[in-house]
């Protein structure tokens, strides 16, 4: 009897720490499958987020397919692209949104079909995605107003040039300026197109805001292709003595017109963490990681003058290194 | 061997494991350190060489280039194009003049802008502090449209009329291939620090830029050269010969260690498992060979301990030990029994004896002889002779009788056996005279009482009985050393061998009175078979029985 129940006992010990041994001998090999879906293809700063993802996919050893639509109004392409994502078996999907609610069933389907979702640089509307990471845009907003009106002029007239109605950081960035600007008494006008968010469209988009209104100053485009417009439109109308432009991101002919006097100020984005965090939150989240995604993952913005464009600083901010 | 001591056992086990693979953890991971630690240093030792080179090999392009621009026969602008498509890495060469305006600048990338609003590959300021030259921390080139390439620059003094200073602007790509691939362990790296505390070249340069990444560079500033563990990190630090670069080596001691963790914590465990395998065993087996047959054991000495008289033992099996005690058990029991046996036996005997001492007390035909004897005397009108014989007869019977005790003082045997002398010297007509030889201080000692008198009586019938002339008896009663020695010696016919042996060995027949074997039995059974009775006889000549028993101060000793 006795020695039945020691046995037993023994038994019992045994096993416990043979599945013990078994559960760390269990590694986990397979690589995760993630999609990177951004707005668009081919500007600076998604150049700049594709390179931080691909730094970081390396350091997690993840499977990254990058894509995106080639414009950024084309939220219906994105919406097809989650629905290949999903079907290819991603596990997660890096998410760029174009439009805030255009968007959000195709990511509520990925979600509910178990792929982990990130949110980066542009919101969508959804309660199921787990991270949201980017730029504070309503901060970035309120950095472009003060930049507007850091200057010595009594009259300031501003026209700003943002992208589609339906994109939720640009909403956002104008909702910071306007804060800023109207709290301002020096500030007489403040005026709005939406564009496509494209050069020319901005282009177009500067001509009609002086046409309606020629007392504006100061021009503020509120992305990339869109602050390089902007200027190419400033400079082409030889307006650059009259008209400040104050721009979003990096782009270098943004920067040369800085040089040129033509930009007065660029909000320099961190696309390179965008990229980078996404793919490393990606990670964190398929690893079982849960995070508040009210909570945006702050990535550094920083104010880039003509005057400190080359301090060690805004040298680091402006170009991408290697 | 029960659930408790097992669990005490495992916990042990397990104790012992722990507490040794602490130990161990604790010399592997300084070995593992320390062996980290040299392999840091070597691959460090390794970059600092390669990256030296490179540097070498630039000074002597630059002891090339200075010299030919020094010479006015060189066609600057076929040089340069040969240079500059040779060396890749070299992003510009620009000249300045004494007050660090640019003069000349050759590069791939084109023209420089016009107007020159800022120019980032040339510091006045660091020029007046290093007159021999100098190597700036990275940043951007500005002196082109649309191009922004990070380099390092390498500024020299240079001798031609109107150029003072020469300016390379070199960039990382052949530095990076010597750190990039650089591994140290698993996620070690290497990067390049210069002596102001600027990231010359990081692997993860962008990632640094980007706020995404940090190195301690105030630590890292504050160290020798050499290897420093920090907070589980290893730095190796090796300065670069005449240059104020040093190559920093960063590897981690969590990843060494807690794979090496897991590896060791897998192997303790399976370590562990063996152990407790081996103990199920072991337990097994002892609990078949040991515990099993000494628990079979304990029950059967049970079972002896309540059934002593009944029991039969069965040897029970198991290790040699075990049989031999079991084996031991077993003659033990056999040998308890007979002992019982006998003591059941002695009890018996020692009854039986008693109560025929018991019987002889009032032995009838004495009794009626003796009173026959007194009747006839009492015809006769011998009255003081009466009153003699009745007097020895109650004497004689008090003494028998002693209040039912066994042991009485010598003192009031002598009485016994004088007064049955008396009597029977009155029945015998005094055929026989009879004498006591009795040492004083053997009188308070005490005997068996009714140990004189069957010898006596003996003597009488045997010895003195039919003799023509006179018989005589003599009683000696003396100390010997420890012990009393009683003799009864008389001058009568003797006794054959075969007489003396049915005497000693048969209870009498006529079943009146008490029998010398009676005595002797009395007196082993009460003081040992050291004890007892011994007859020498000789035929015509006599016989002389002797008594030895010990000496005996207090009844109580020997009569329970």
């Amino acid at each position: 009897m006795r020695s039945k129940k020691i046995l037993g006992v023994l038994l019992i010990t045994a096993s416990i720490l043979l599945s013990s041994c078994s559960y760390l001998g269990v590694q986990n090999e397979s690589k995760y499958n993630v999609w990177f879906i951004a707005k668009s293809q081919g500007s600076e700063f998604w150049n700049s987020a594709f390179a931080g993802a691909n730094a970081a996919k390396t350091e997690y050893n993840i499977d990254l397919h990058i894509t995106g639509p080639e414009t950024e109004e084309q939220y219906d392409r994105q919406n097809n692209m989650i629905d290949q994502a999903v079907r290819d078996g991603a596990d997660a999907i890096i998410f760029s949104a174009i439009s805030y609610s255009e968007n959000a069933a195709a990511i509520d389907a990925a979600a509910d079909a178990g792929v982990k979702i990130i949110v980066i640089d542009s919101d969508v509307d959804s309660d199921k995605v787990d991270v949201r990471i980017g730029t504070d845009n309503v901060q970035a907003g309120r950095m472009t107003g003060n930049a507007v009106l850091d200057t010595d002029d009594d009259e300031i007239c501003v026209g700003i040039v943002n992208f589609a109605l339906g994109t939720r950081n640009g909403q956002e960035r104008e909702e910071g300026l306007r804060e800023v600007l109207e709290a301002d008494p020096r500030v007489t006008g403040i005026y709005k197109v939406n564009v496509e968010a494209t050069p020319e469209a901005a282009g177009i988009g500067v001509q009609l805001l002086l046409n309606d209104h020629p007392e504006i100053d100061v021009l503020v485009g509120l992305n990339e292709m869109l602050a390089v417009g902007t200027a190419r439109a400033v400079d082409n109308m030889n307006l650059s003595d009259s008209i400040r432009v104050v721009g979003f991101d990096t782009n270098v002919e943004c920067v040369e017109f800085m040089r040129h006097g033509v930009v007065s100020a660029l909000i320099a984005q961190n696309p390179y963490a965008m990229g980078y965090l996404g793919v490393e939150y990606a990670w964190k989240v398929l690893q079982g990681e849960h995070f508040d995604n009210d909570v945006w993952i702050d990535t550094s913005t920083t104010i880039i003058t003509r005057k400190n464009m080359f301090s060690q600083e805004s040298q680091q901010a402006l170009f991408s290194f290697g | 061997m029960n659930t408790v001591l097992l669990l005490a056992l495992i916990s042990t086990v397990i104790l012992v494991l722990v507490s040794v693979s602490v130990l161990f953890m604790r010399s592997y991971k300084n070995s593992l350190i320390s062996n980290a630690s040299t392999n840091s240093q070597r691959t460090i030792s390794q970059v600092s060489n390669t990256v030296n080179e490179y540097l070498d090999s630039i000074d002597i392009d630059m002891e090339t280039l200075c010299a030919s621009l020094e010479d006015p026969s060189i066609d600057r602008e076929e040089f340069f194009n040969v240079f500059l498509n040779i060396r890749p890495d070299v992003v510009a060469v620009s000249t300045y003049d004494a007050s660090g305006n640019l003069v000349n600048c050759y590069s791939l990338l084109g023209d420089v802008r016009v107007p020159l609003d800022e120019n980032t590959s040339f510091d006045s300021a660091k020029m007046d502090m290093y007159t021999d030259g100098y190597i700036s921390a990275p940043h951007v080139v500005s002196l082109f449209e649309g191009e922004y390439p990070w380099v390092i620059t390498m500024t020299s003094p240079l001798n031609v009329e109107g150029e003072c200073w020469i300016a390379l602007d070199i960039s990382c790509t052949n530095i990076s291939s010597y750190i990039n691939d650089v591994g140290i362990g698993q996620r070690g790296y290497c990067f390049l620090l210069d002596s102001d505390g600027n990231i010359v070249y990081h692997p993860q340069q962008q990632l640094i830029y980007s706020d995404l990444k940090s190195e301690n560079i105030e630590l890292i500033a504050s160290l020798h050269d050499g290897t420093h563990v920090e907070e589980n990190v290893i730095y190796s630090i090796e300065t670069l010969n005449g240059s104020h670069w040093r190559v920093v080596g960063v590897s981690f001691v969590q990843e060494l260690i807690t794979d090496s963790l897991w590896e060791l914590g897998r192997i303790i465990i399976f370590v562990g498992l063996l152990i407790l395998i081996v103990m199920a065993v072991i337990s097994f087996i002892l609990s078949k060979v040991v515990s099993r047959p000494i628990r079979t054991f304990a029950e059967e000495m049970e079972q002896f301990e309540q059934n002593t008289a009944d029991f039969t033992y069965e040897p029970v099996g198991g290790v040699r030990e075990v049989r031999i005690l079991s084996e031991s058990f077993g003659h033990m029991v056999k040998k308890l029994q007979d002992l019982m046996g006998t003591i059941k036996d002695e009890q018996q005997n020692l009854r039986k004896t008693e109560l025929r001492a018991l019987q002889a007390q009032i032995n009838p035909h004495f009794l009626y002889n003796t009173l026959d004897s007194i009747s006839w005397m009492t015809e006769r009108g011998k009255k003081d002779e009466v009153v003699e014989m009745v007097n020895a007869l109650a004497t004689l019977f008090r003494i028998s009788i002693s209040k039912g005790h066994e042991l009485i003082p010598i003192r009031n045997e002598i009485q016994h056996a004088e007064s049955y002398l008396q009597i029977q010297s009155y029945r015998y007509k005094n055929q026989f005279s009879y004498e006591f030889n009795v040492e004083e201080d053997c009188l308070d000692y005490l005997c068996n009482k009714i140990t004189l008198q069957p010898i006596i009586e003996n003597a009488i019938y045997h010895g003195i009985n039919g003799l023509v002339d006179g018989g005589r008896i003599t009683i000696t009663v003396k100390s010997q050393d420890d012990n009393i020695v009683m003799t009864v010696e008389d001058n009568g016919n003797g006794m054959t061998d075969e007489q003396i042996e049915t005497i000693m060995n048969k209870d009498r027949s006529d079943k009146t009175g008490i029998g010398i074997k009676n005595v002797n039995d009395r007196l082993k059974i009460y003081f040992g078979n050291e004890y007892g009775i011994t007859i020498h006889s000789e035929l015509d000549e006599g016989t002389k029985v002797i008594i030895l028993m010990p000496k005996v101060k207090e009844a109580s000793e020997y009569e329970k």
